[in-house]
């Protein structure tokens, strides 16, 4: 054994007993929980993505970067069902998905946020949180309309749930505001506590630090590591600042022109040759 | 108290009834506006369907009575039985539901995506199919409505109100008929419900997140079919309580119908999105047509009601061309 596995697995230890103090379960990066296979996604005669292949690991976060036009978006629309590739397979734990619907697709567990924020801007924070439990009640129609007890029941529960998410992400004091009212950052955070209300197996975050100054920034980054930490949830990033890229990944892939040009950890990422070619351009004498 | 000023609270209450008429209208449209951006022309048919269907069942008549008799040679016209009103309201409530779904099924899922104009040249194609496939399943004679509702002037209101005049000031009493008064209970008690079921409720916030954004809609897990179809039953149930009123006032017949268009000046009052709105753009209307016939009537010689309400509602477009309470319309340039 190297010196610096030992090293490694010491600091493990460590890590694992102090999260242990705090009654917390160990962060473990676990199974499989999604693998793009061969997809590509043509638009007309444009191809956005061309015979690309990743997995997204259990508790990780994954981070997809690339510069602009490079087919990341497009990427997580794939995942999220906006578009249908026309080859290639998407296992999502442990089995194949046939076409679905968006809608389908939340319910199954992956949530999502936006990069040009879509919330519902004339209903309240609150509103908006509740709106992303909308899969797991399961009272129908006439219960509602009649507000009978199991309805009212689950209401409260959900409630419960999603003032606990409001307390996480420290946001009481805006509860009852509209969100067209918010500022940006905010409305970003909001926009992360409906995806999260989901309690959702993979959460898909569509560059979730655009636009924010650097005080905004360095909490949006210890949310998402708290709720990675926290939660165990599953997170697929997309991310044009390098640095907190590098920062809070645990893998990324990097696309360039619909085309996979490197996957794996930041340190191996930022050795790769052709990464930095992209990034920096190439010299051509 | 003069009687002049008597005269003017009578026409005042008079014009807030029959506003609340008109809001029940409104509502109708602006439910479906919100959810799915579609200005539903039919709204209008969908109240007279819903009127004709409930007299038929009420009457025990035959569907398609008139067809069947010229197809098999028969001659059936009813069942011989009267249903119960309240049974009536519920099967008409389960053809506006099937209807609802066959508006989703047929119309509306070809048509995802597409530009609202397209959407509302359906929404007429829809109105004139339903004006005619009403009279062929109910025929197209004109049928009163028995909800077995009191109507006619109420004696109670007119005793106490006539003691408030002098002796021979000529004022006999206030005239307010008894049907409009339990419209107006009926027309609050379906806006608390409706605001209730679409604030505390999952599926009323689901209808307000399709309403905001259909995009983020689907990313929580709402379907927008299921939606549209509950939107579109909600209307329904809206238009059968607004043709069963109306149809109860001034009998079921095509005219019916038209009571939508002036469902039209209370929506750019109000502003299309707006639920409060489209009440208040009501009780505005139809105060106003009511007080403008009252003192300027007389002088133009009078059908002043006719058109009062299009004329304000063109003022409103020139000035405040979002309405009283719609959301406005910021554009970035």
């Amino acid at each position: 054994m190297s010196i610096h596995a030992a090293e490694a697995a010491s600091d493990d230890v460590a890590y694992a007993s102090q999260e242990e103090a705090h009654g917390i379960e160990p962060r473990r990066i676990g199974g499989t929980v999604m693998e793009m296979k061969n997809i590509t996604l043509r638009f007309g005669g444009v191809t956005a993505i061309k015979d690309i292949s990743f997995d997204i690991k259990e508790h990780e976060i994954r981070a997809i970067i690339g510069p602009n036009g490079a087919g990341k978006s497009s990427m997580l629309n794939v995942i999220n069902g906006f578009y249908h590739p026309q080859e290639g397979e998407i296992w999502f734990r442990g089995a194949k998905r046939g076409p679905m619907k968006p809608y389908e697709i939340a319910q199954q567990g992956i949530a999502r946020t936006f990069q040009n924020i879509a919330l519902f801007k004339g209903m309240t924070t609150l509103d908006n949180i509740m709106t992303g439990r909308m899969t797991m009640m399961k009272t129908n129609f006439w219960q509602q309309a009649m507000w009978w007890g199991s309805a009212q029941r689950e209401e409260v529960e959900h409630r419960r749930r999603v003032e606990e998410i409001i307390d996480f992400l420290e946001i009481q004091a805006i509860r009852k505001t509209p969100v067209g009212r918010l500022p940006y950052g905010l409305q970003k955070r909001v926009e992360l506590g409906r995806a999260l209300a989901a309690e959702p197996k993979l959460l898909l975050l569509d560059e979730p630090m655009a636009g924010m100054n650097v005080e905004e920034k360095e909490d949006m980054c210890r949310f998402i590591l708290d709720v990675n930490d926290e939660f165990g949830t599953t997170i697929a990033l997309i991310e044009h600042d390098m640095g907190v890229v590098m920062d809070i990944a645990d893998r990324v892939v990097v696309l360039d022109y619909g085309r996979k040009i490197g996957d794996g950890t930041p340190e191996e990422v930022r050795a790769n040759q052709d990464v930095i070619d992209a990034y920096l351009g190439v010299s051509h004498d | 108290m003069s009687a002049e000023f008597l005269y003017t609270i009578e026409v005042i209450l008079n014009g807030l009834l029959t506003g609340v008429m008109y809001s029940l209208v409104a509502l109708g449209f602006v439910l479906i506006f919100k959810a799915s951006g579609i200005f539903n022309y039919s709204q209008g048919v969908m109240a007279l369907f819903a009127a004709l269907t409930l007299v038929g069942f009420q009457d025990g008549q035959v569907p398609f009575a008139e067809l069947i008799n010229a197809v098999l040679g028969t001659e059936i016209h009813g069942f011989g039985w009267e249903m119960p009103t309240i049974l009536a309201i519920l099967c008409a409530l389960a053809v506006m539901l099937l209807f609802a779904i066959l508006v989703e099924r047929i119309i509306l899922k070809h048509l995802v995506n597409q530009e609202p104009i397209i959407l509302f040249m359906a929404t007429i194609g829809l109105a004139y199919f339903l004006e005619g496939f009403g009279d062929l399943m109910w025929g197209s004679d004109i049928k009163a409505l028995d909800l077995g509702l009191p109507q006619g002037g109420s004696f109670w209101i007119e005793d106490m109100t006539v003691s408030w005049a002098a002796e021979d000031s000529g004022f006999y009493g206030m005239y307010i008929d008894k049907l409009d008064l339990i419209a107006a209970g009926v027309a609050v008690a379906l806006v608390v419900a409706l605001t209730a079921f679409s604030q505390y409720t999952r599926i009323g916030r689901a209808l307000r997140a399709v309403a905001d954004d259909h995009q983020a809609a689907l990313s929580v897990g709402i379907s927008l079919r299921f939606i549209w179809v509950v939107t579109w039953a909600i209307a329904g149930f809206v238009a059968l309580v607004a043709g069963s009123m109306w149809g109860a006032k001034s009998g079921v017949q095509f005219s019916l119908s038209l009571i939508a268009l002036k469902a039209l000046p209370v929506l750019m009052l109000g502003g299309f999105t707006s639920i409060p709105g489209a009440i208040v753009g009501g009780l505005i209307i139809g105060v106003g047509e009511k007080l403008f016939e009252f003192a300027i009537g007389p002088m133009v010689g009078g059908a002043t009601e006719n058109w009062f309400a299009y004329v304000l509602a063109l003022i409103f477009l020139v000035f405040r061309p979002q309405g009283l309470f719609g959301d406005k319309i910021i554009e970035r340039v």
